[in-house]
């Protein structure tokens, strides 16, 4: 039971932190129809970034800077870069935007070298919040709850109730029409572009100390994301935050569970043994597996239900 | 019409509906165009005749209602398998191939018809039967001096030719032209209407256009279509004088 | 035809031929009467990267199709044919010559092709990108797992000399070998080369050009792209039976994203348009990845931005580059470029002096000093924490860039006034 409502929790934490990620890429992708491969990028650098200032300001300024620099790049790169090869289509723009995330990858090493940094949970927060069955709930992961809770809520806020929410709200579903109707759709590009890296940003500050925080987090993280994002489907955050929960919970409770196929047959009187044929397969436990799991679910989501969970348009 | 008529029919089109969500775009049409029939789809703008196009050539499901090609229900079929029970179409949006040469665009238009498959064992450059044909069509739209030319670089009038090109190579008998002379001039225009007489030859032909000058020299029967209701279907000098239509669409004669 | 036009068709043919066996001569050790293992290497690597390259462009050039998981069909080649050498090697009455051995992981890849291909072209564009995603980190993925058939970390390794040559070679010496990739390689591309001229070849380009136009000339094109998939599959898989030969071990980073990735680099910057443009970018990256990763570890970052690079500024790569001037050239006119050319190349320079003083200072700082290492550029050292070499790179990349701009500026126009002359003669790219 103990097990259960810990790995619960910290699978919602998990989860949380996946929307903050998928959400902006969601966005973008329904948007502007361009798989952002640099999404997981901005993560990463909203990490170290926060890292960096926390060096010299602390941590509190950084939950400000970082987001706000990621913002501002992804702003400089949908402008200069994203614009330039829209007009030779979808793939040049995947293209580019991969070779951006391979760039940034080479430069976060160049510039804070190939190992992990001591990026740290703030003193301040570094506290157990509550004991439950014996193991302690330190408060950050109730704070890291809190910023991405008050994040949906934001944008659920601004897109629902502002002028500027609604025509992007619009143009999730009808990008063309938006377009037609006479708003700037290259500045609300741009500015989506911007708030959603800005957002990957900011789960990269507050999930960067929970986590590891080293060069390879990108490519690590950025697989996972993806599946959420189709998991959820295009043009529904509401979407894009169930999924990010499922996926939060079923990597969480993945890694707790350790049984195999082996052990389910073992219910039904069936006794695996290494000479069994398959055993291979059949003797791998569930952890391990772990892995896999988000890619069979991706494959399997494109194959049988592109739209996902709630998309309202097709990929 | 009697059933023998319509089962012989090339295109028969039986209480078709289509909406889009809750819009409904066509009401209760029905429609019998018998082989060989030269057959014009007029009416204003957004009165559904290209939603009707894409019904009849498997691009979007129906709502309700049926349509036959050549006898076959289409109901279901890809657009690919509409198109092997003898029905072809082209597109208001000229829709070739952009970065292939002219000769390759008809080629390829010729491919399935003569059993090529998926053949990948097979090299095209020693098929001369094929070559040979290709090379007689293009001789045909007038568009054999730029047989090498990427598609994509063919003037507008050209490009609809080889659009229309395109649509006849498989030898369909059953063929669909999507307003093909939008955009063009005056004597573009006569040419390309000589043209569709001569590729329609023989053959049943279903046209939206509307350059009347064209409707009216080609169309053997006319309908039109106004907020997806068929509001008439008759000869060309019946249709000029039906007061509907003149409401709707045509206009009154300058006194 | 007559023996000498058939020659002067297929020149290019020839002239690859002729430069693969004749280029580790001039490295050749003439005192020793060995040829250099480091030459051999890297060609034998350029001309892999150059088959899986090409099979890769079967599909992104051909086809349409962005794969980011291209390497599992190499890597399951790979593993099939290293498998096949150790049950020869097991016993006594299977016998394959070696110089058909790479087919067995030809035999592999269109498995996996048959397989992976029917699961992805279920969909189009960026869903299908999407899933060759997916699919390739689960193969990765599962290759740790599964010991059996991929080995584990350790991989799986195997011995060339299983003594079934038909032409009576040993294949101990990397010579021997070489000759054989060399062979297979061109037996591979011309096979490729033909394809392309076949019906399916041509229907693939045009699902790629309009994929709506290719139902309504009969074709399902989901049919035509699986196909297409298969035999890419065929292709990458010989290239990962050729890859076990040579190498006599396969591990998982045959499979790996990366793998697939170089393989997507090498036919973007060679140039995915025409055929032979993922060969040039075979040697364009392998000679990076081999030649620069010497002198700094950087060079995934120079490949990077050179890859940025061509999708912002040159879509059609390399090759797409020097095709454009195609027209010039017919015109007979290409010296007009000489002085325009020559006038960028001073700004271009410096500027790439600048940034790549700039990154290489950064690389030190942060990657080199750690490792003990000593930092000179061009016989010039320097110390990453002074302050001096930062200043002057920097005023490097900024004065460059400017007259760069400059010199661009009035490339540009040069050039157009050439082109449309071109066009005025009825010139056409």
């Amino acid at each position: 039971m103990e097990v259960f409502v810990v790995s619960l929790l910290n699978g919602l934490v998990y989860g949380m932190l996946l929307f903050m990620l998928a959400s902006g890429l969601t966005l973008i992708l329904s948007m502007m129809g361009v798989l952002n491969f640099a999404h997981a990028s901005a993560y990463m650098l909203g990490a170290y970034f926060a890292y960096t200032v926390s060096l010299y300001v602390g941590f509190w300024p950084a939950l400000i800077i970082a987001p706000l620099l990621c913002g501002l790049i992804g702003a400089g790169l949908e402008m200069y870069g994203l614009r330039q090869v829209h007009r030779h289509g979808h793939i040049p723009e995947l293209l580019f935007t991969f070779g951006v995330a391979l760039i940034i990858e080479k430069v976060v090493q160049m510039t804070w070298g190939l190992i992990p940094v001591p990026y740290r949970i703030p003193s301040g927060l570094d506290f157990p919040l509550f004991t439950i069955y014996g193991t302690q709930f330190p408060a950050y992961r109730a704070f890291m709850l809190l910023i991405s809770a008050l994040m949906f809520v934001a944008i659920w806020l601004g897109l629902t109730r502002t002028r500027i929410g609604l025509i992007i709200q619009a143009a999730l579903t009808h990008p063309d029409m938006v377009g037609a109707l006479g708003h700037n759709v290259p500045r609300v590009f741009t500015m989506v572009f911007a708030a959603g890296t800005a957002l990957a940003g900011l789960a990269g500050v507050i999930g960067g100390n929970y986590r590891v925080t080293e060069p390879g987090m990108a490519f690590s993280m950025g697989p996972i994301v993806f599946v959420v994002v189709v998991f959820g489907g295009l043009g529904s955050l509401t979407g894009c935050f169930i999924a990010s929960i499922m996926m939060g919970l079923i990597q969480t409770f993945a890694v707790v569970l350790d049984y195999s196929f082996a052990d389910l047959l073992e219910v039904f009187g069936v006794i695996v043994t290494k000479a069994t044929p398959g055993a291979e397969f059949l003797l791998v436990s569930l952890p391990r597996i772990g892995a896999l799991l988000p890619f069979i679910l991706l494959v399997l989501i494109l194959v049988l239900r592109p739209r996902g969970l709630m998309g309202t348009r097709d990929t | 019409m009697s059933d023998q008529g319509k089962a012989g029919a090339a295109i028969q089109l039986t209480n078709v509906r289509k909406s889009f969500g809750r819009t409904e775009i066509i009401r209760d049409v029905n429609l019998t165009i018998p082989r060989g029939q030269r057959h014009a789809i007029i009416g204003p703008n957004g009165a559904g005749k290209t939603t009707l196009f894409n019904l009849i050539s498997g691009r979007f499901p129906l709502t309700s209602g049926s349509i036959t090609v050549n006898g076959r229900d289409i109901a279901g079929l890809a657009p690919q398998q509409i198109n092997h029970l003898g029905l072809s179409r082209s597109f208001q949006i000229t829709s070739i191939f952009p970065r292939m040469s002219v000769f390759e665009n008809i080629r390829c238009g010729l491919l399935w018809s003569r059993d090529y498959r998926y053949s990948f064992w097979r090299l095209l450059g020693s098929q001369r039967a094929l070559n040979e044909a290709a090379d007689q069509l293009l001789e045909r739209l007038n568009l054999h001096n730029r047989r090498n030319r990427p598609a994509g670089l063919l003037s507008y009038a050209e490009q609809r030719a080889l659009e229309i090109g395109i649509t006849i190579a498989g030898g369909a008998d059953v063929i669909l032209l999507d307003e093909p002379t939008a955009g063009m001039s005056h004597s573009e225009t006569d040419y390309a209407q000589q043209l569709i007489r001569s590729i329609s030859d023989g053959k049943t032909l279903l046209m939206v256009e509307h350059d009347m000058g064209v409707v009216f020299g080609l169309a053997d029967i006319i309908t039109v279509l106004v907020y997806g209701e068929v509001i008439a279907s008759d000869t060309p000098a019946n249709i000029r004088a039906n007061r509907a239509v003149q409401a709707a669409y045509l206009g009154e004669e300058a006194a | 035809m007559s023996p000498l036009a058939l020659l002067r068709r297929h020149w290019v043919w020839l002239a690859i031929l002729f430069v693969m066996l004749a280029m580790p001569f001039a490295f050749y050790d003439w005192s020793r009467g060995r040829h250099s293992g480091f030459a051999l290497t890297l060609m034998s690597e350029m001309a892999l990267m150059a088959v899986f390259a090409l099979s890769y462009n079967m599909l992104m050039g051909q086809a349409g199709l962005l794969s980011f998981g291209h390497a599992i069909l190499f890597g399951i080649g790979a593993y099939f044919t290293a498998h096949t050498l150790n049950w020869i090697k097991a016993s006594d009455i299977l016998w394959i010559p070696t110089e058909l051995i790479p087919l067995a992981g030809g035999v592999g890849g269109v498995v996996c092709g048959i397989i992976a291909g029917y699961v992805a072209t279920q969909q189009r564009a960026t869903a299908f990108a999407m899933i060759t995603l997916g699919l390739g980190e689960l193969m990765t993925a599962a290759a740790l797992m599964f010991i059996t058939f991929f080995g584990g970390e350790g991989g799986i390794t195997t011995d060339r000399v299983i003594g079934s040559s038909i032409f009576g070679v040993a294949y101990t010496s990397a010579w021997q070998v070489y000759c054989l990739l060399v062979v297979w390689s061109l037996i591979a591309a011309i096979l490729m080369h033909l394809q392309t001229q076949t019906p399916l070849g041509r229907i693939a380009n045009a699902t790629r050009d309009n994929y709506e136009r290719t139902q309504f000339v009969g074709y399902d094109p989901r049919v035509v792209r699986y196909w297409q998939f298969i035999l890419s599959g065929f292709f990458a898989g010989i290239a990962g039976g050729l890859y076990t030969l040579v190498y006599e071990i396969v591990t998982f980073d045959t499979l790996a994203a990366v793998k697939s990735a170089n393989g997507l680099l090498a036919a973007y910057i060679g140039g995915a348009g025409g055929f032979f443009g993922p060969v040039l970018g075979a040697v364009v990256v392998v000679g990076l990845q081999s030649g620069i990763s010497l002198y700094t570890s950087a060079w995934l970052l120079y490949l990077g931005i050179l890859f940025i690079v061509m999708v912002l500024y040159a879509p059609g790569g390399l090759i797409g580059v020097i095709g454009q001037h195609a027209p010039i050239a017919r015109m007979g006119r290409m010296r007009e470029l000489l002085m325009p050319y020559a006038r960028a190349l001073p700004p271009a320079v410096i500027t790439t002096a600048g940034f790549v003083t700039l990154i290489e200072l950064a690389t030190h700082r942060t990657i080199g000093a750690a490792q003990g290492k000593k930092l000179a550029l061009l016989g010039i050292p320097m110390d990453s924490a002074d302050m001096m070499p930062w200043v002057v790179a920097v005023g490097l990349a900024v004065a460059g860039t400017l007259w760069l701009r400059v010199e661009a500026r009035r490339f540009r126009l040069r050039w157009n006034a050439l082109i449309e002359d071109a066009k005025a003669l009825g010139i056409v790219s």
